[in-house]
């Protein structure tokens, strides 16, 4: 790792990791850019590509990096035929184009499924993370074993920022699975270690998040698109599906009253929203009132508004239901180990090791040149994280975030800062073609 | 799909939003009372008047009884005045067009000079034979003989009253639609798509023009309002107001209509589509075939720059890896050449798709990337079919051991399908139907779309009519 990007790592650790404004790290940024950019290219081949067709060698000012960024569907761009046909060393030959390390050497002999694939991987040194999306394909990220170091670190220092410090003390509540190879499974159990000790930690289930089963929807949209699906097997896949969302039920209430039982010691609670509201209505229906939790416990809500239906004041509902607790917010995905906590003034503030760049709504253009300041923008969201090597860490996402740029939050601290007001892009319009795919076609279980 | 033209969007300095007219019962209105979109996507509208824009049902259409001849006679003169453009309105109505249609300019531009192409009395003419028989059993009752019981009977196609969810990614489908619903004779209600508002209300502007007050001008209305708005379409879509829902791109313009059809409320789906072709060996038979076959799939890819759902998108080459390759290196300097509804240079490769192709590029020799992202063309060949869904003239060139073998890609999306060589269609045709597809042709033939044939698998006009008979 270069010394630009070390510094940043350290000045991320110190006693306020948000200490930092602008005329102070954007040379440091600038210098680690430089570096990881020049190193990188001669590893991910599409990042040379990128810096060809961009001309430019160097990297001076925050423009620079805009052409090399990748979308970060970019993670995603396999062909979905090498999982359905098990080819897992051209899956391994996909990924490594992506990655600052060759994975084909790994010997896959024996690998059944995407996730003994990821196991695969790990348990050869490449710490790889895996998305689980909803339509048949999975992302893959590749990392380090070093970088899972660094992100365990990271989330040491920020976690519970600005309120309270992981001090392992509490019980900790995750309300999801235990064992997987995605992102938020890898949090979850990141947290339970920093919060908690194991006799302390709570999961939903042991039984494994797979992947898999994004790849059988997959598997079984091929066979209805090409024909060859029989009206049994389509039923007996909708009844597994269904089975699937039922036999979580009574677990889900063992655990919940677990957790209810326990709520005036200090506890760290993570969930998606609709998990706290059902939290909530268990409560109701035990006879427990609002705010009956210890003062010190942790709250930790987000994600999962996609797809579920959810009251229009859930966050309303979810808080008073607490009371008086801590409740940190932070921003953060996938693609970056670095989190954006929120502060007092419900401002999300970037680490050391974080350069924001705010794009155009096309992602071509930046918005926050080095010459803006003092004003809110708004626009895609889009970021290099120098505390990951294993590949290059440019990366737009799909985020619409207003970005403020005055060189002070209202907190206090050094700025820019992003509003609480984040949300996805989403095409607003109603265009209509007359061109469009089987997918078309589909119902039932297997519409995305 | 959505389709962004960042040159355009680029160009946009700010300044006035563009207006969009709605047609209450064949007259015009103007008004700015509604706003949609943003930067240089944002329109405004006419407040929407739904009592204006239906026909009540306890009187009979405007046209119902205007024989089918006179309408020809007003479409001959609508399909006239749209080729002189007298009053510059269809001059503006394009230029509106270019500022907010995602097609590109030389596309969007030709597509609008052959708007009136569709109004001639002989293609006219051959639809009403090909679909109906005759005039005949639309302006009467028409006797059909040797029923089994012995009586007399008679029938005719009854004009209906018809709601359209337009699709906007290609001015034709206004026209046709426009056409169909005119020769129909019932009462026709636009609802035009965000990615085109101008050609259906330019349409309807030349009616309004050629023939003030017109029987078959007072049968169309036409406004904007955002698909699936619940508080428009709930009260619209009832067998009260209108028979049929005529809607084309299958869910997204169904969304909430869907709930609607019921009993007296009936679906006529322009289904969403996929279109392929189908390579033969005989390609590699000598330089010149390969040179015929490149530049024939090049005209069926192209079709309004691969934005319409017969433009083919997955090209399937029978024999191995380097057959397909040299077939891909003969394709792509074809992209690039300028054809009828088909740019050299059309917008870039969308985002989405450049980022699957990258991956591609270092996966030799599953599959090879010819060409770059500039709208000039872009042929990747690979061993399956690629994830994404190929347009902006970006080929799929993929080799399969035989053409038979092909024929596990076809399923009910499938609508063209081009052959090369044309010998070869006969044999394959009916497993090719059997497997889905509805339309077959010679490699190169797809853009020449004939009115009057069957679309999608039905004759369009005959499900516009209610079916009615007279016994005895």
């Amino acid at each position: 790792m270069d010394q630009a990007s070390h510094t940043l790592i350290e000045m991320g650790q110190g006693e306020d990791p948000y200490r930092f404004g602008q005329k102070e790290l954007l040379p440091i940024q600038l210098d680690a850019a430089d570096a990881v950019v020049g190193e990188r290219r001669q590893q991910v081949p599409l990042l040379e590509r990128r810096v060809r067709d961009a001309g430019r060698e160097r990297i001076t000012r925050k423009a620079d990096l805009v052409p090399l960024l990748f979308p970060h569907t970019t993670y995603k761009s396999y062909p979905a035929a090498f999982v359905e046909k098990k080819r897992w060393t051209q899956l391994a030959r996909w990924l490594s184009t992506l990655s600052a390390a060759d994975l084909t050497t790994v010997d896959f002999d024996g690998v059944a499924d995407e996730d003994e694939w990821v196991d695969r991987l790990r348990a050869n040194g490449h710490f790889v993370l895996a998305t689980s999306g909803t339509t048949g394909k999975c992302s893959f990220l590749s990392h380090s074993a070093e970088d899972r170091v660094r992100k365990v670190r990271t989330f040491d220092r920020l976690l519970g920022w600005p309120y309270a410090r992981a001090d392992r003390t509490r019980g900790y509540f995750w309300l999801g699975p235990h064992v997987g190879v995605n992102s938020a499974t890898d949090a979850a159990n990141i947290g339970a270690e920093l919060w908690s000790t194991p006799d302390n930690s709570f999961f939903l289930t042991d039984e494994r998040l797979r992947l898999t089963d994004v790849s059988r929807m997959a598997a079984m949209r091929h066979r209805m698109a090409d024909g060859s699906a029989t009206p049994g097997e389509i039923a007996c896949f909708e009844r597994d599906q269904r089975a699937r969302g039922d036999e979580l039920s009574p677990r889900v209430e063992a655990f919940v009253d677990l957790l209810l039982d326990r709520r005036h010691e200090k506890l760290a609670i993570s969930g998606l929203w609709a998990q706290h509201l059902l939290i909530r209505d268990r409560a109701r229906a035990r006879g427990i009132s609002d705010g009956d939790f210890h003062p010190e416990t942790i709250v930790s809500a987000g994600g999962g508004v996609k797809n579920v239906a959810l009251p229009p004041d859930y966050k309303q509902r979810v808080a008073s239901f607490y009371g008086d607790v801590i409740r940190p917010g932070n921003y953060g995905m996938t693609e970056t180990f670095q989190l954006m906590q929120r502060c007092e003034q419900l401002r999300y503030h970037i680490p050391p090791a974080l350069l924001p760049l705010v794009l155009d709504r096309t992602g071509e253009t930046l918005l926050n040149t080095e010459d803006v300041t003092g004003e809110v923008i708004e626009g895609r969201f889009a970021f290099v994280d120098f505390s990951i090597t294993g590949r290059w860490t440019g990366t737009i996402t799909s985020d619409k975030v207003e970005f403020d740029t005055h060189p002070h939050c209202p907190c206090g601290r050094p700025g820019p800062t992003i509003l609480d007001t984040i949300t996805r892009y989403r095409t607003d319009d109603d265009s209509i073609g007359c061109a469009g795919t089987i997918d078309g076609y589909l119902r039932g279980a297997l519409a995305s | 799909m959505t389709i962004t033209a960042p040159d355009r969007a680029r160009d946009w300095i700010g300044g006035e939003p563009a207006r969009v007219d709605h047609f209450a019962r064949g007259v015009p209105v103007s008004g700015d009372e509604r706003s949609f979109g943003t930067g240089p996507n944002r329109f405004v509208a006419p407040a929407l008047a739904l009592d204006a824009l239906v026909w009540p049902r306890n009187e009979p259409g405007p046209a119902f009884d205007t024989p089918v001849d006179e309408i020809m006679d007003v479409l001959v003169q609508l399909g006239d005045w749209i080729g002189c453009d007298p009053d510059g309105l269809v001059a503006k109505a394009l230029e509106a067009s270019l500022r907010t249609n995602p097609l590109p300019a030389g596309v969007l531009r030709e597509a609008f000079a052959l708007l009136g192409g569709s109004f001639t009395r002989r293609g006219m003419e051959f639809m009403i034979e090909q679909e109906f028989g005759g005039a005949d059993v639309l302006d009467g009752w028409r006797t059909v003989p040797g029923a089994p019981s012995g009586r007399p009977v008679r029938i005719r196609a009854f004009p209906a009253r018809v709601v359209h969810v337009l699709a906007g990614n290609a001015p034709g489908v206004a026209a046709m639609s426009v056409l169909r619903g005119a020769l129909t004779k019932g009462v026709n209600l636009f609802k035009m798509p965000s990615n085109d508002l101008y050609s259906t209300t330019v349409l309807l502007a030349g009616l309004h023009a050629v023939a003030p007050g017109h029987p078959t001008t007072r049968s169309f209305s036409a406004a904007y309002w955002r698909g699936g708005d619940e508080a428009v379409e709930s009260v619209l879509f009832r067998p009260q107001f209108f028979d049929k829902l005529a809607a084309w791109g299958g869910d997204a313009a169904l969304r909430s209509a869907k709930s609607y059809v019921g009993p007296g409320f009936e679906l006529v789906s322009f289904d969403p589509k996929t279109s392929i072709s189908l390579i033969g060996r005989e390609t590699f038979a000598s330089p010149e075939a390969l040179e015929e076959a490149a530049e024939a799939a090049a005209r069926d890819i192209m079709l309004m720059d691969q934005q319409a759902c017969a433009a083919s998108r997955f090209q399937y080459v029978e024999g191995g890896t380097e057959e397909a390759d040299r077939f891909a290196a003969a394709l792509l300097p074809r992209l690039g050449v300028a054809r009828r509804l088909g740019s050299a240079v059309g917008n870039p490769v969308p985002a989405h798709i450049r980022s699957e192709v990258e991956a591609l590029r270092d996966l030799e020799p599953y599959a090879r990337v010819f060409g770059e992202y500039t709208g000039r063309g872009l042929v990747v060949r690979s061993e399956d079919p690629v994830d994404f869904h190929p347009e902006n003239k970006v080929a799929n060139v993929v080799p399969v051991e035989s053409l038979e073998h092909a024929i596990g890609r076809i399923n009910v999306a499938t609508q063209s399908v081009g052959v090369y060589p044309a010998a070869r269609k006969a044999a394959l045709r009916d497993r090719l139907a059997s497997a889905g597809a509805v339309r077959i042709c010679m490699l190169g033939d797809v853009p020449v779309v004939e009115s009057g044939l069957p679309h999608d698998g039905f004759y369009p006009m005959q499900r516009l009519v209610r079916w009615v008979s007279d016994e005895g």
